[in-house]
């Protein structure tokens, strides 16, 4: 790139020290020092001096949108966002969660984003793969031209060529292996239900327990509650702890989706959230 | 008793060791190593530095059924699920999980009720430890030299196992281990020599470094405690926890659990499943009230349980430093580095 991550890291500590400093927001979420290098950690400025932790590296994979809607209504909040993260914040004021006008949005154009746990290098292949955020007040570097290297949905090749049974047993094996942390819900911006429909006893809607059927009833309807809302951010998947390819549904929603509606999850602020707009045009194929 | 294998003979020991009981040790699974029921002596692979599940689950399975039940029928018709007391051994654990079941021994059978469930399998169980790969540096996640448990303490044991070169030296260190050892064809005996390396790398264990500072437990008793108030201080310390379970299913010594009647189909059971204090139905009560709705409280809990008020209550810190908790927190939440910054505010 450009503009080297340690760049960025200096420009997102010179605009948190500004905003802070001017009053203009309260807080700042960036990222910040984790226990090494290697895992840097979701951090929030709150005063002028809080700013010198923050920290932008390679490592820097967490998606911010997830805090913003831990804060009341109101509050002024600036956030750095990459490709992806940018998404989420749209989709997030799109469901009228957040307000446009209550957010300073910090664009961060990235590539070469790892994976903490694995070092692989965060692209289309598990993301949207997007280098360029698609919505900010403050650009912290340039722009990137051309076109991902891997493109979101051609990792779905294989698993699109499997047909209905042996999709229905990739997916028990995968899922047959959750523990139900539920850590893929808590890393997830769009999953802010309160509470979780899992989580609800009367009526209940799956078991607690991490066998078969409650792991699928928790796992296909969050993917199905997902479906036109996913920005392809990928971090479910890297919270998991044993691995389940999340993503891998959740793109095929979204490739779907698009292709059935025109749009995809996040992408402008003028759009509405695809399946809560009603348009005379929408094909009825979803029916079929 | 000293005894040694090959470690090309690893699947004749496990055979060995199948004819003994249930045989669980690491197996090399898609998502990493996990302790699992050995049915192919081959699946045993000692290439693992730890499990991502804890081998409590062994002893406390994250289901466990009490009562089975079909609805609509009379409840004289459902059936008691009855302790396991099947003889099992455990192989492979390192030293600071072995450390582990002597702090849940403390919940399950140690004071107040006893878990028979709990008690049966732990009684039936022959624990095999092994030390850590002592030329290796430590993973940067684990501390528990901080907790005084070395990378190869035998103490917990019933065989304790030290790697030299490509072979495997095995100890006894209690009578049910002498005797599991004696019962095993296929060890050679072990020189005088092997002897020595064995106890140097003991030693070599409580010299290993891991990270931190060691601690006194009283004096993070009473900073906790003298926290807990400390709002702007448990904010900041869980600004990035996403208030998940992970840290809790993996952890050796976390062991909050849920009674759940699951039925499906007609057919049901009531059994625990575990639950973590993270989550925030955990503390809702019945009339609706939840007296920790903020991640900061749930966090706050955490910690000061494990490092606070167990410490009150029990006299030990209910953490060994295994590390698993910051390994697969997706924020790199580190417990101990919280620990650290609370003792310096």
């Amino acid at each position: 790139m450009a503009v080297s991550f340690q760049q960025i890291e200096e420009r997102l500590r010179n605009e948190a020290r500004r905003l802070l400093e001017s009053g203009e927001v309260s807080l700042m979420l960036a990222w910040g020092k984790g226990y090494d290098e290697n895992h840097p950690m979701p951090y929030v400025a709150k005063c002028p001096s809080d700013a010198d932790g923050i920290v932008f590296n390679e490592y820097c994979t967490h998606n911010m949108a997830r805090y913003l809607v831990r804060y009341p209504r109101g509050t002024r909040i600036a956030i750095a966002v990459k490709a992806a993260d940018s998404r989420a914040v749209v989709q997030l004021i799109q469901e009228d969660k957040v307000k446009r006008h209550d957010l300073v949005i910090l664009g961060i154009p990235a590539y070469g984003i790892r994976n903490p746990k694995t070092g692989e290098v965060v692209d289309g292949r598990t993301t949207c793969g997007l280098y360029n955020p698609v919505l900010y007040d403050i650009l912290i570097g340039e722009e990137v031209h051309g076109q991902p290297a891997s493109p979101p949905y051609t990792v779905l090749a294989e698993y699109e060529a499997m047909d209905k049974e042996a999709r229905f047993a990739f997916w028990k094996k995968e899922l047959d292996r959750c523990i139900r942390c539920y850590a893929c819900r808590k890393a997830c911006p769009m999953c802010y239900c309160d509470p979780c429909f899992i989580d609800q006893s009367k009526p209940r809607w799956g078991e607690k327990s991490p066998e078969t059927a409650g792991n699928l009833m928790y796992h296909l309807t969050r993917f199905h509650h997902l479906a036109g809302r996913c920005v392809d951010c990928g971090e479910c998947s890297r919270a998991c702890p044993v691995d389940i390819p999340l993503y891998l549904f959740h793109k095929k929603v979204a490739k779907d989706c698009e292709a059935m509606f025109g749009q995809a999850a996040g992408m402008s602020i003028e759009d509405k959230p695809v399946l809560v707009h009603f348009r005379a045009e929408d094909t009825d194929n979803i029916l079929k | 008793m000293l005894k040694k294998i090959a470690i090309h003979q690893l699947p004749d020991l496990a055979s060995g060791l199948m004819g003994k009981g249930t045989l669980v040790a690491p197996v090399r699974q898609d998502a990493g190593f996990q302790f699992r029921e050995i049915t192919d002596a081959k699946q045993v692979d000692l290439n693992y530095h730890n499990t991502v599940i804890s081998p409590k689950s062994v002893f406390f399975p994250q289901t466990e059924d009490f009562v089975r039940y079909r609805t609509g029928r009379p409840m004289l018709e459902a059936e008691t699920v009855e302790p396991e007391g099947k003889p099992l051994i455990l192989f492979g654990v390192r030293p600071c999980d072995v450390k582990s079941f002597e702090i849940m021994d403390i919940h399950f059978s140690g004071t107040g009720p006893v878990d028979p469930y709990w008690q049966a399998r732990r009684e039936a169980t022959t624990v095999i430890g092994y030390a850590f790969d002592l030329s290796a540096t430590a993973e940067p996640e684990e501390f528990y030299r901080t907790l005084g448990i070395g990378a190869a303490d035998p103490e917990g044991s019933d065989v304790f196992m030290v790697r030299r070169g490509d072979e495997l030296l095995l100890k006894s260190i209690t009578a049910r281990g002498e005797a599991l050892l004696e019962a095993i064809d296929d060890l050679a005996g072990a020189s005088a020599d092997d002897g020595k390396f064995f106890d140097d790398t003991v030693a070599a264990g409580r010299d290993f470094k891991t990270r931190f500072a060691c601690v006194d437990a009283k004096a993070v008793t009473k900073k906790l405690e003298d926290l807990f108030h400390n709002t702007e201080f448990w904010e900041k310390a869980a600004a990035a926890c996403l208030s998940c379970g992970v840290c809790t299913f993996a952890c050796p010594t976390c062991y909050c659990f849920d009674i759940c009647d699951e039925t499906l189909f007609g057919r049901g059971t009531r059994r625990r499943v575990w639950d973590a204090c993270m989550f925030t139905d955990f503390t809702l009560e019945a009339s609706g009230h939840n007296p920790r709705t903020k991640v900061y409280q749930r966090l706050r809990q955490k910690i000061g349980h494990k490092y606070s008020y167990h410490v009150r209550k029990y006299g030990v810190i209910s953490c060994v430093g295994c590390g698993r908790c910051t390994r697969y927190c997706p924020v790199s939440v580190d417990i101990f580095s919280i620990v650290e910054e609370a003792m310096k505010t």
